[in-house]
């Protein structure tokens, strides 16, 4: 029967072309419209290291002021950053299976032979951050635990770096120039971009990962300038950078990779205790405040889905619903003007239920065209979008997850808009039609 | 084999209650051609719809072959109006969008056969009626005389036992209404029972007895013999 | 015309009435609030910069050598971009004004400590800055040339400060804050010597420090990065741009020069997430407000279409056409009406959340009111070409019976 059906609906949809673009075009706008957002609204939430979120922990401890919290608007929160002095003797002294200590600066690159300097923004971390993050490499390898405690000159480049410093070829144990120091490459990533860049939200959560890595220490040992966010709330008196050192202003990320309920206790028991003989210093004047988050409770305290993809979501939905409540009306319509020939049909020895499939499977054609048409629409909008995000363009690609939702979306609105129409129509009484034409 | 006793069919709406048929009983016989006359309003549709099961009655007996089948659920009833019942319209009621072998297609698809015994069916029942070779035409581009033709061929497609026709020539003129008539009779010597609805006297005459309904009730019975005795006064 | 026998026949047709009636309310409910955020995304986009925008230039400098010295390359930069034909005036800074970046700090107008902090942006600029931003002095004096420290020993307050005029009225209030001192929180302090126009600071839409609360302090930074701002003569902005470029690179002092911009190069980017707001905002009202009208387009067809023998018997019954046109417009501005009002319900609840989420200021009424406005109008033109289709029908249809 499905083959009649689906002659039926062809001949039916053929009778009125411009009610059945219509229908279609309206469905596949509010797929089009939906599948755009909802590709830029996911790309922004999406945990980027999912498979590691329930090990993966971002640490913050409260250092703040007496007089006011960290975020007026969310009191509870502690602040987002450490100091060094607390990132440092945590990530010495704190049990977990994994640690990483790391902030942001940034160098001058001399790719020598008469090129131009160039600046390369540089993250400085310990050695557990390549496996804590599942950072892919494309040519040898991160630095190992000597290489953090001896401060050695070594360094991974990001795939763009290495293509911009040698052309992309295997340049581990080439030398690279920065700020007048040579530095042995000993790893080259692989094409690398988590999105949003959950290791740290606080410096632009949509950039592009580092150009270049180092080993945590050279960030003490060679005085390097932060090239991130730097927030001090105490008065003191900063003389340089060997002053912010030592203040209780924040700038350093902190992750620790705890495997088990029981590590987590242990952590947080021990970064408890940390706070309290600090306490005993005359340091952390709040009560202890110290929180560990895993990835999406990360991204979630730092409301990384920006307000503006929010609304529009919402509004796209809303305009998806205004097209349904269109082909509702419009199939409604159609049905019912034919009623007549379902009257026949009923006469002749139709069940309810074969008028009801026919029907329906005449709103699933149209689901089906406005599906392939809104998904071609997604295209084109996410297109032109690509045009106003620019930089952001990883949020714009059309992926499987998305093209699936997209055909899904339209099923779904499909059925939504024809049920009612389908069951309206095969509750139609014959005898009423059948008298006169 | 149709047997109606006592039935009672209302109409309401929020102001007026209309009794269409008032404790209406006949009989038809199996192989029958039964014409029911009678006014505009006097029940002759109400009668035809409840006879064809496409309006259930509010009270009474209706049993067709012996089954009870008046109280029966809307699938069952759709079931016995595709295997055993045809209709045939004064409005022809071809679907406009189906070509004339679609339409004739239509109960038999509902019925389930295999795609060769459609074929031959429809090749077969538009062969009798003589629109064999038309088949490829849409109804807007048939007379009316052939697409009254083409609803009969879709009637008997699936060899029905009981023909049910509503003022069948009532959009025809006397030339093309004298066919159809012949075609009827044809198809009842053939074995099926035929029930006319009509308010012409000139066709009622050619069934093998009229029933005459007023006011919702059956008011004579004639026999065929008696057909010239008809008070076709009464006849609006 | 009665409104009753419309109001009926409406009520016989519950389905198609609701569903278009549903489509004009959730436009309504859309579009209000689309209008108010674009409204608001305008205004943000055009507020004035405050300064010589299309003519400022905006260049770093990062050293990197050994070698390297601070202070000297800054002098020899200002000279080198000072001697440039078409320049018109130079100074360095910290901060681009608008780019999302800079510094703030905490201000106190009494020595105590524990007053209440008044929270200011504070660019680190030297003596020409008034010029080079394109801002007017409107009381006291600049900076002099030996104000200037270009590498401070610390982060305490410079002895001479210059606000704006938001800045000067946020920390004195009425008082005529020139004279007065500012303090930090080491209780160090700076006298305010001048006050100069408003321009935008580092940040669009802060609250704490406000968008104009500026401060200017004479220095320098203690890194290795030095920004400049080069104001050029009119029009010679493109044509200069290169040859700046160039001429930086090509001083040598052991230092990269990492970007030379415009301050459009900014506003661009500053701006990007709002004008993609307007623009997508602008096409799901467009396209909303085109699908409801065929939505009513299409109500008013089928309505029309299942009343032709009404429609003719009332013709025949001697309704000219007008009446028949009017009926159906009638009917449309009642379904239009019931729409409108469960719409601007539905765009007040919309409102509250926005509010309630994001911190929207609630949607003044006017809004409601114009959009509510333009789809009763929009509803009048749609159902005009059904209506006349219907007031075309031929009287004879009512006797005509098959």
């Amino acid at each position: 029967m499905l083959g009649y059906y689906l002659r039926l609906a062809w001949l039916s949809l053929k009778r009125t072309p411009a009610i059945t673009l219509l229908m279609i075009g309206a469905i596949a706008l509010g797929i089009g419209a939906t599948t755009t957002t909802l590709t830029v609204y996911h790309r922004m939430s999406t945990n980027p290291i999912a498979q590691r979120n329930d090990v993966l922990r971002a640490v913050t401890l409260d250092n703040w002021s007496a007089d006011r919290p960290w975020d007026t608007d969310h009191p509870d929160n502690a602040p987002a950053e450490l100091t060094y002095r607390d990132a440092l003797a945590i990530a010495q002294g704190a049990p977990a299976s994994r640690l990483v200590v790391m902030r942001k600066t940034s160098l001058t690159a001399e790719p020598g032979a008469g090129r131009p300097p160039f600046l390369v923004v540089v993250r400085l971390a310990t050695h557990d951050f390549f496996p804590m993050f599942d950072v892919p490499f494309a040519y040898g390898a991160g630095w190992d635990g000597k290489a953090d405690r001896d401060g050695e000159p070594v360094a991974v480049l990001s795939k763009e770096t290495n293509g911009k410093l040698f052309g992309g070829e295997n340049s581990v144990g080439k030398i690279v120039r920065l700020d007048g120091r040579e530095y042995r490459v000993i790893g080259v990533l692989a094409d690398w971009q988590p999105t949003p860049k959950f290791y740290d939200l606080n410096n632009g959560e949509y950039d592009t990962p580092e150009d270049l890595f180092l080993p945590f220490a050279l960030g003490a040992t060679l005085e390097l300038q932060p090239a991130g966010n730097v927030n001090c709330w105490k008065p003191e008196t900063l003389a340089g950078l060997r002053d912010l050192f030592g203040s209780e202003c924040i700038w350093h990320q902190l992750w620790a990779e705890l495997r088990t309920p029981a590590e987590v206790e242990r952590f947080q028991s021990y970064i408890d205790g940390y706070v309290a003989e600090q306490k005993k210093l005359g340091r952390f004047p709040r009560r202890i405040n110290n929180r560990l988050y895993t990835v999406d409770e990360w991204l979630a305290r730092h409301e990384v889905v920006g307000r503006d993809s929010r609304v529009l979501l919402v509004v796209s939905f809303a305009f998806l619903a205004v097209c349904v409540l269109n082909v509702v009306g419009l199939l409604l319509s159609r049905f019912l003007g034919a009623a007549g020939a379902t009257a026949i049909r009923r006469a002749l020895g139709a069940s309810r239920g074969e008028i009801f499939r026919q029907h329906l499977v005449e709103v699933g054609l149209v689901g089906a065209l406005a599906g392939i048409g809104g998904l071609a629409l997604g295209a084109v909008g996410l297109t032109a979008l690509q045009q106003l995000y620019s930089s952001y363009d990883r949020l714009t690609q059309l992926d499987l997850s998305m093209t699936l939702a997209a055909i899904a979306l339209a099923v779904l609105a499909g059925l939504l808009a024809g049920l009612y129409p389908a069951w309206r129509i095969c509750r139609v009484q014959p005898a009423g039609y059948l008298k006169t034409q | 084999m149709l047997d109606m006793q006592h039935i009672i069919k209302v109409y309401r709406t929020d102001l007026v209650e209309t009794h269409a048929l008032r404790d209406f009983s006949v009989t038809v016989a199996e192989g029958e051609f039964v014409a029911v006359t009678g006014p505009s309003g006097s029940g002759k549709t109400t009668f035809l719809n409840i006879a064809g099961l496409l309006e259930t009655p509010d009270g009474g007996r209706y049993q067709l072959d012996g089954d009870d089948v008046g109280t029966l659920g809307d699938d069952a009833r759709a079931g016995i109006r595709n295997q055993r019942i045809g209709f045939i319209f004064q409005g022809f009621n071809l679907i406009p969008d189906l070509d004339v072998f679609d339409n004739v297609d239509v109960p038999l698809r509902y019925r389930g056969f295999v795609t060769r015994d459609r074929r031959a069916r429809i090749e077969r029942s538009l062969e009798l009626v003589g629109l064999a070779a038309r088949m490829r035409h849409l109804p807007s581009q048939l007379s009316g005389g052939q697409q009254q033709r083409v609803a009969i061929a879709r009637a008997i497609a699936g060899d029905p036992r009981f023909l049910l026709a509503d003022e069948p020539t009532g959009n025809l003129d006397s030339l093309m209404a004298r066919q159809i008539m012949d075609l009827l009779a044809e198809i009842n010597r053939q074995g099926t029972t035929i029930v006319l609805v009509t308010h012409d006297p000139e066709l009622a005459r050619r069934a093998h007895r009229n029933i005459h309904v007023m006011d919702g009730q059956v008011t004579d019975l004639k026999p065929y013999a008696a057909r010239g005795a008809a008070p076709d006064a009464a006849v609006a | 015309m009665e409104i009753r026998p419309i109001l009926s026949a409406l009520l016989r047709n519950r389905t198609g009435a609701l569903l278009v009636g549903l489509q004009v309310a959730i436009t309504l409910a859309v579009i209000a609030n689309a209008f108010f955020i674009i409204a608001s995304r305008l205004e943000k986009i055009r507020r004035p910069t405050g300064i010589d925008t299309p003519n400022l230039i905006f260049a770093e400098s990062e050293g990197y050598a050994p070698d390297y010295e601070h202070a000297a390359t800054l002098s020899s930069d200002l000279a080198l971009l000072k001697g440039i034909a078409g320049v018109v005036a130079v100074t360095s800074t910290n901060s681009v004004p608008l780019s999302g970046g800079g510094s703030a700090n905490n201000y106190h107008a009494t020595p105590d400590p524990k007053a209440a902090p008044i929270a200011g942006n504070y660019f680190e600029v030297n003596a020409d800055f008034i010029d080079a931003y394109g801002l007017t002095l409107v009381a006291g004096r600049a900076f002099r040339a030996e104000e200037f420290t270009p590498v401070p020993a610390n982060n305490d307050l410079p002895p001479v400060l210059i606000l704006t005029e938001t800045m000067a009225k946020t920390a004195f209030g009425a008082e005529p804050a020139l004279g007065k001192r500012l303090y930090d929180e080491n209780g160090k302090s700076g006298e305010v010597i001048g006050i100069v126009s408003d321009m935008q600071g580092s940040w669009l839409g802060n609250t704490r420090p406000g968008p104009q609360d500026l401060v200017f302090h004479p220095n320098g930074g203690f890194g290795k990065t030095w920004r400049y701002v080069i104001r050029v003569r009119p029009g010679e902005r493109d044509r200069l741009l290169p040859q700046i470029e160039k001429a930086l690179n090509g001083s040598g002092h052991g230092r990269a020069i990492i970007w030379v911009r415009p301050h459009e190069y900014w506003l661009t980017r500053t701006f990007r997430a709002d004008r993609r707001m307007v623009v997508f905002l602008s096409t799901l009202v467009i396209l909303m407000t085109a699908v409801t009208a065929l939505g009513i387009i299409g109500l008013a067809t089928f309505q029309v279409n299942a009343r032709r023998k009404q429609i003719g018997t009332r013709r025949a019954l001697g309704a000219r056409r007008a009446d028949i046109v009017r009926y159906f417009q009638l009917e449309n501005g009642l379904l239009g009406a019931g729409g409108v009002v469960i719409g601007a319900l539905l765009a007040y609840a919309a409102s509250g959340w926005l509010t309630n989420a994001f911190q929207m200021p609630p949607l003044p009424p006017l809004y409601v009111l114009a959009s509510a406005l333009a789809l009763l109008a929009l509803g009048q033109l749609a159902v005009l070409w059904p209506a006349r289709r219907a007031g075309a029908i031929d009287p004879a249809v009512a006797t005509r019976t098959v």
